[in-house]
């Protein structure tokens, strides 16, 4: 029996026993486990009409460990995407969940692309607001939906028209061959505002940000980052998936004290390489024009 | 009984489908887009387009396009932005010309310039290298979103690339000398061709006129220079890529007050930490407030050009490697 034989063999028994588990695993969890859950609760309808949505919600949160099973639409979250995508690569979205109480965190989900899951953010010492830049591969929904305390899930979203094929285009920083160079540099800033103890921080962390889905190109991309004050206090904690546009550029706003003069923003990718990055809190506050 | 029953219910099915089409594609059933030569020097005719976006409606016929009578023959500048848009120029061209034409010009690869392309002799349509390896690369994106866009308008038209890389600086057919003038910055190559007969540059889209400026594919720093150059070369009127002949260079003076707005506010906005939502929120000065499309166009810059400009506002913390 030659080599590739073996081998051939080898991965049939695998592939067998795989699909032997599986099997197994789905008749024990369609009849054991599903019953132990709390009875199929019906799912509010969809405001944004997706064919989605029921996948959505079981896979990403009535499987949640903290949810208590209830899943509420919830209008008082605002999600502001551009009505048409002008660059598939860099669709700006900004999250605000600060009229919801006691947000656990917001998860971002965009129904129609390949991979669906964009970020989860728990601000921990934080307002629940985010902004961030995706990229879709077709018109879909953004949604946000933010576990409370009590584990329910509030939920809201608008719709993103795109002509297609973000998901799947090489990173642009393969263009520059010093890529490697200057991979995982940190830029930021942070304005304090005025009269509370509350900043805006906007960094962007240089990283293609792969996502295995353009031909020969694995999947490359930042998965973890947390936000830590000088006094060593966590302001928040985000994980990262693939449709994070390329060099991620992210608003958050944490809770600091007038005595924090740092924020430090440590992460890393998927490749195992890490990064840190110690951002400067100024001593004076700025008046931030705010225009509705 | 069974058959046809299905048949009927496949016909119903085939009928709601067709009946929902004109809703996506617009009501102009014949798709003529009703293009008018207007003279605008001697044997000089520019067919302007609408000031508007792309729609199902308009069927992408936005853009000017123009053409110059020689002796020798026709001369086409740009040509339009689907295969119908071509056939229609042609015809517009006999009508008015009667003559065959032996020079066809891209000034730039966006779609709206180019895609009328098939139309014409490809020997005979001339681009800037660069515009020729944009359109190689980008032109079958720019197609698919073309037809997204504007539905059956787009039928039949097919990505033609220009066949003569501009390396010349002049060309003369008949006793009009033309002088070809390669610029960038609203696209990677932009071409300004002025007719040194009868003094009409024809600026593509390096000068909008009362339509916002597009930037899809822009450098402002680049684009500005190239006005600057454009406002040196002696002529007596301007033919904008938008907007109507322009025989006092507000085109020149519009697009570049406005480019040099956009660019300062948009600094000040990365300044501020605005993310990009907000960054689209300025307030417009009422100078601009009469350009068409304004608001929209601002969206639009913003993806542009807003993370580069926020990448040299924010300040390196850590300098990463590995």
């Amino acid at each position: 029996m030659s080599f590739s034989e073996i081998y051939r063999l080898k991965r049939q028994l695998v592939l067998m026993l795989c699909t032997f588990i599986l099997v197994a695993y789905g008749s024990l969890s369609s009849g054991g486990l599903n019953a132990a859950e709390p009875e199929n609760k019906e799912l509010p309808k969809d405001v944004l009409n997706s064919i989605m949505w029921k996948s959505v919600a079981t896979d990403y949160l009535l499987s949640d460990k903290n949810s208590n099973g209830t899943i509420i639409m919830n209008s008082a979250i605002k999600v502001v995407a551009p009505k048409d995508a002008e660059d598939q690569l860099n669709v700006p979205v900004s999250v605000d969940a600060t009229a919801i109480k006691n947000v656990r965190k917001i998860l971002v989900v965009a129904d129609l692309n390949p991979l669906p899951e964009v970020l989860t953010y728990e601000p921990l010492n934080a307002a629940a607001r985010i902004s961030f830049r995706i990229k879709v591969d077709q018109g879909t929904p953004v949604r946000a939906a933010v576990l409370d305390a009590e584990g329910v899930w509030h939920v809201a979203g608008t719709y993103l028209d795109a002509s297609g094929g973000g998901c799947s285009q090489p990173a642009l920083a393969y263009k520059n061959d010093d890529w490697v160079k200057r991979l995982a540099e940190v830029r930021g800033k942070i304005w304090r505002h005025l009269g509370k103890d509350q900043a805006t921080l906007r960094f962007s962390i240089r990283h293609p940000m792969d996502t295995g889905l353009a031909d020969g190109i694995p999947a490359f991309y930042v998965e973890n980052l947390k936000l830590t004050d000088s006094a060593g206090k966590i302001l928040g904690r985000l994980t990262v998936h693939e449709p994070v546009s390329e060099n991620p550029t992210i608003t958050v706003y944490p809770f600091i004290k007038q005595t924090i003069d740092k924020i430090q923003i440590k992460g890393r990718d998927n490749e195992g390489n890490l990064f840190k990055a110690s951002v400067p809190v100024p001593v004076t506050s700025t008046r931030l024009q705010t225009r509705k | 009984m069974d058959i046809f029953r299905r048949s009927l219910l496949l016909n119903a099915a085939v009928m709601a489908a067709y009946s929902a089409l004109p809703l996506r594609t617009g009501h102009a059933a014949d798709f003529n887009y009703q293009l008018k030569a207007s003279r605008i020097a001697d044997n000089t005719y520019a067919v302007i387009g609408k000031l508007e976006y792309f729609t199902g409606h308009n069927g992408g016929a936005v853009v000017n396009t123009a053409f110059i009578e020689t002796s020798d023959g026709v001369i086409v500048i740009d040509t339009g932005p689907s295969k119908r848009y071509g056939e229609q120029l042609k015809k517009l061209i006999r009508e008015t010309t009667g003559k065959e034409i032996v020079r066809v010009y891209n000034t730039h690869f966006h779609p709206d310039h180019c895609f009328g392309n098939q139309l014409f002799d490809v020997k005979q349509i001339a681009a800037l290298p660069k515009t020729i390896s944009g359109l190689k690369e980008s032109g079958e994106g720019f197609s698919d979103n073309f037809y997204r866009l504007l539905g059956d308008w787009m039928r039949g038209t097919e990505l033609t690339i220009p066949g003569l890389p501009i390396t010349f600086s002049s060309e003369k057919f008949g006793d009009h000398r033309l002088e070809l003038i390669a610029l960038s910055g609203h696209t990677d190559a932009d071409l300004a061709i002025l007719d040194h007969k009868t003094g009409v540059l024809f600026a593509g889209d390096l000068c909008f006129l009362d339509r916002t400026p597009t930037t899809p594919h822009a450098d402002l720093s680049q684009w500005q220079a190239s006005l600057a150059q454009l406002k040196k070369v002696p002529h007596k009127i301007i033919l904008p890529g938008h907007g109507i002949a322009d025989p006092t260079d507000r085109s020149i003076e519009q697009t570049s007050d406005y480019l040099n707005w956009l660019e300062k506010s948009l600094i000040e906005q990365a300044r501020q930490g605005k993310d990009m939502i907000e960054a689209a929120k300025l307030e417009i000065p009422q100078k601009f407030e009469k350009l068409k499309l304004i608001k929209a166009e601002i969206e639009r810059s913003v993806a542009h050009l807003y993370p580069k400009i926020e990448q040299n506002v924010l300040p390196v913390i850590s300098p990463g490697g590995r």
